[in-house]
């Protein structure tokens, strides 16, 4: 009995060992076969990959990070990854950051560039190796953006068409407006900024980017302003209207799914929808710009318009929770 | 090769135990302690092997000062010192020939087979061949108690101290226990220090009494002395009258 | 009055004195011990018996309560999980709260009871009954004899038993999601590779060392202190394993604050 028991020490301590070794191999996910081969990417960026992630092809696991370093010159973050053997990647494959799911895990995809030749990819110093490009991660933020610049876009042109003189103060406060939700926008971005530091990096350089467009949208207004005596205001319209061009340039960088923020989106939609009418409303002949002073429904129905979109935005400041609940997690 | 305490004190807390004890085994005598229970004969005990330390006073063993020595010296006076304890304190987790053969394995360089058949002899001379096996708790009282002294005694030390060796048994292995400690001192020479309360017993083996009362030594002397002695409180205590002994308050 | 008024204060000063003397005295046993690593004829023999006692008959009682507390993790997680969050999530709460909290917290939990309270008891009634002294009258060193293979027994096994621990409770905890959720194997695989990194194990062991070490050393500790008979080993066993269990949950909050 005593004796067995303490042949039972040995026993009890090799299976600990055993179960702790191999039990950490397999979590770590080695494998101890050697049919795979390592594929290297270049990124500019990596956001928030780390060694033991998944490698996928069309969406299948094929492997797993095995490291991630900063090249010597600091330019490059080379991603090491290790991939079944036997599997052989497309002709012009790229590597693709991208959140696995939206809880924080993170994976690389291996695509090819025809599927998706809009990313900026960043350009490997070694000719075997993948370019890589890092999709960032406040996808629910940037689609609002995406799209309200869009309509203000859309806006902006209407406003070129059915420009005359004797509307122009009408349409200076409709863009004032304007301008203040953009800077609402860019306050909120910057709050959100500062209540998720996880991701603070990221929503740093884009409250950046659209503060600064903002800024510029409000510089063109402003010249709109000073300009409409002058009759320079179409100059100032397109101006306004590279701006908005190049903040949806850069929010269709962020994009993502914007899925969880389909409240939000939908109503932005039916604003902008209304606000669309009133403008081809006004492009229709009939409907001419004297009209639309002279008929105080038409113009109510504009600024209420207006007021629904401020009231959407603020209320998206004061509740982010409600249109953002799953990038806090 | 004496055992010389002198002028020992030692409380506990607040209780005064011995103030002041002095007494001397000589070599190669037995020394009979008495003294009434809790008169602070066991603590006097331990002071000898350096299990108490004294709050003042030496215990001289060998002419070292055992509160002094170093614990690589008092573990080599140790060895030479064997000790029956009050209630055998045997090992309970050890069988009785583990415990008998403890202090050989430690710190002698006798085989396996050697220690086997000193563990046998020593349990032969307290009659107890045969329980080699058995665990101290499969033992009776007295049987515990002769376990101890085989323990005591397997060593083979020069001092051996009994601390009530035959309370608590029966008039055959009490009588049995006392040759014992006579054939140690008689044959081995051994300096012995028995502490009872056995009159009958402590005449038979000691060669010199001291009697331990309110932390001093009131007497010390011969058998026949102790007879004859006219102190109350000792004649009280060998004659069971506590009614002298009040007297002398 | 004013004594009346002092009594609580005069008890707190001697509480915290009494706690202070006690740790102290806990310190230089533990000084000791180091000191009796060097008693290494002493003890080693008594090594592989402890380990017996302290690891190979801890495993059944340490995997019972892993498996059970893998069970409800699976169970609890996909309650707390349904809807917003992906089942997999099961995954990774059953390792990751395992592997860092349960398994060693639990399993030092259960054995400061088990180990803890045999230790303060043996090692009680053989300082009340003078086997503690009839040891040193035999020469030998109790605290190389006693303390250190105890000791050590501990700190070896307790991370052995807290990993077949946590394996345990991993197993029971995937069992639970495919059998009882509705899970596929390959999902909880998932979620409890997902966020793995090796120094969640490495932590287990470092907690579970700690904990050994502690759990015999108080144990020890109580056990040598005992005073006054049967009654005094009850006192001791108790208050080993309520310190024991104390300390436990102190050493847990600190690792926490210090590794993570
Ligand atoms: N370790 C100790 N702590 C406190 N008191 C003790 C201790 N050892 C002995 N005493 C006290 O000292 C007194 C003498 O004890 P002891 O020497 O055992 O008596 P006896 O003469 O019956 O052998 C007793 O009152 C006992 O309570
Ligand atoms: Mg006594």
């Amino acid at each position: 009995m005593k004796r067995s028991n303490e042949a039972m020490v040995g026993v009890v301590i090799l299976a600990a060992l055993i179960l702790v070794t191999f039990g950490t191999l397999w979590l770590q996910g080695v494998t101890l076969r050697a049919d795979e081969r390592e594929v290297t990417a270049a990124f500019n960026r990596v956001g928030l990959i780390k060694a033991g992630n998944a490698v996928k092809l069309r969406g299948v696991r094929i492997g797993r990070i095995r490291e991630i370093q900063v090249a010597p010159q600091g330019d490059l973050v080379e991603v090491t990854m290790r991939i079944q053997e036997d599997i052989s990647l497309p002709d012009d494959a790229v590597a693709i950051v991208s959140p696995e799911s939206l809880f924080g895990d993170w994976q690389i995809e291996i695509a090819s560039r025809d599927h998706f030749p809009e990313h900026r990819y960043a350009n490997p110093r070694e000719p075997d190796h993948l370019p890589g490009y890092s999709i960032p991660d406040i996808s629910q933020l940037t689609a609002t953006a995406d799209r309200i610049s869009a309509d203000i876009e859309v806006l902006t042109e209407r406003v070129g068409i059915a420009f005359s003189e004797e509307t122009a103060r009408n349409i200076a406060s409709l863009i004032e407006n304007v301008e203040n939700v953009t800077q609402r926008l860019s306050d909120l971005i910057s709050q959100q900024a500062d209540a998720f530091s996880g991701v603070t990096e990221e929503i740093q350089v884009i409250a950046e980017e659209v503060g600064y467009a903002a800024t510029g949208a409000r510089q063109s207004f402003e010249r709109i302003n000073q300009t409409l005596a002058r009759e320079e205001f179409s100059q100032a319209l397109s101006d306004m209207t590279e701006v908005t061009a190049s903040l949806r340039q850069i929010t269709r960088e962020m994009e993502g799914t914007p899925e969880d923020i389909r409240g939000m989106a939908v109503k932005a939609d039916s604003t902008f929808a209304r606000i669309n009418s009133i403008m081809a409303g006004l492009e229709a002949g009939e409907g001419t710009l004297g009209r639309l002073l002279e008929d105080p429904t038409m113009a109510q129905e504009m600024e209420g318009t207006l007021q629904e979109l401020q009231l959407l935005l603020s209320d998206i400041r004061e509740n982010p929770r409600r249109y953002l609940r799953l990038s806090i997690f | 090769m004496a055992i010389q305490i002198r002028d020992l004190y030692k409380s506990f807390g607040e209780k005064e135990v011995l103030r002041g004890f002095s007494v001397e085994a000589r070599e190669g005598e037995t020394l009979v302690i008495l003294g009434g229970s809790g008169s602070g004969k066991s603590v006097t005990l331990k002071h000898v092997v350096g299990l108490l330390t004294p709050d003042s006073g030496d215990v001289v063993v060998d002419g070292q000062v055992v509160s002094e020595l170093t614990s690589n010296e008092l573990f080599k006076l140790r060895r030479r010192v064997g000790y029956v304890f009050q209630f055998a304190a045997l090992f309970d987790s050890l069988s009785v020939a583990e415990n008998v053969g403890m202090g050989l394995r430690r710190h002698s360089d006798m085989s396996q087979d050697e220690i086997r058949d000193r563990v046998t002899e020593c349990l032969e001379v307290v009659d107890l061949e045969g329980f080699e096996e058995r665990f101290p708790a499969e033992l009776s009282g007295g049987q515990k108690k002769r376990a101890g002294i085989a323990r005591a005694i397997a060593t083979r030390p020069q001092y051996l101290l009994y601390d009530e060796p035959t309370t608590g048994l029966d008039p055959v292995t009490r009588a049995m226990i006392d040759q014992l400690i006579l054939r140690m001192s008689e044959e081995l020479g051994v300096t012995g220090i028995v502490i009872t309360h056995d009159i009958d017993s402590a005449f038979r083996v000691a060669d010199r009494f001291a009697m331990l009362h309110e932390g001093r030594c009131r007497f010390v002397g011969s058998p026949e002395e102790i007879r004859s002695t006219e102190d109350p409180v000792v004649r009280g205590f060998i004659e069971g009258r506590p009614e002298l002994m009040e007297k002398a308050q | 009055m004013i004594r009346l008024l002092g009594a609580p204060f005069a008890a707190l000063g001697r509480g915290s004195t009494t706690l202070a003397e006690g740790v102290g005295r806990w310190g230089m046993l533990t000084g000791q011990t180091i000191q009796a690593l060097r008693h290494v004829d002493v003890w080693l023999r008594l090594l592989l018996p402890q380990m017996a006692r302290v690891g190979v008959d801890s495993v059944p009682i340490a995997l019972f309560i892993a498996m059970f507390t893998g069970i409800v993790l699976a169970l609890q997680a996909s309650y707390t999980f349904t809807g917003a969050i992906p089942l997999y999530f099961v995954g990774v709460l059953v390792g990751k709260t395992m592997m860092l909290e349960l398994g060693p917290v639990l399993t030092g939990l259960a054995l400061s009871g088990r180990v803890g309270a045999n230790i303060a008891a043996e090692l009680g009634t053989m300082r009340v009954t003078e086997q503690i002294d009839a040891l040193e009258t035999l020469a030998y060193p109790p605290v190389a004899y006693l303390v250190v293979p105890r000791v050590l027994a501990a700190i070896i096994m307790f991370p052995v038993v807290t990993a077949l621990a946590i394996g345990m409770g991993i197993f029971a905890g995937w069992a639970t999601s495919i059998q009882l959720l509705d899970m596929t194997s390959a999902e909880f695989i998932n979620g409890l590779t997902l966020f793995f990194v090796p120094f969640d194990v490495t932590f287990a062991m470092i907690k579970a060392t700690s904990f050994g070490f502690m759990v015999a050393s108080i144990g020890c500790f109580f056990g040598f202190t005992t005073e006054g008979g049967a009654e005094g080993v009850g006192h001791s066993t108790t208050r080993a394993v309520v310190v024991s269990s104390m300390v436990i949950l102190v050493l847990d909050a600190f690792w926490a604050v210090t590794l993570l």
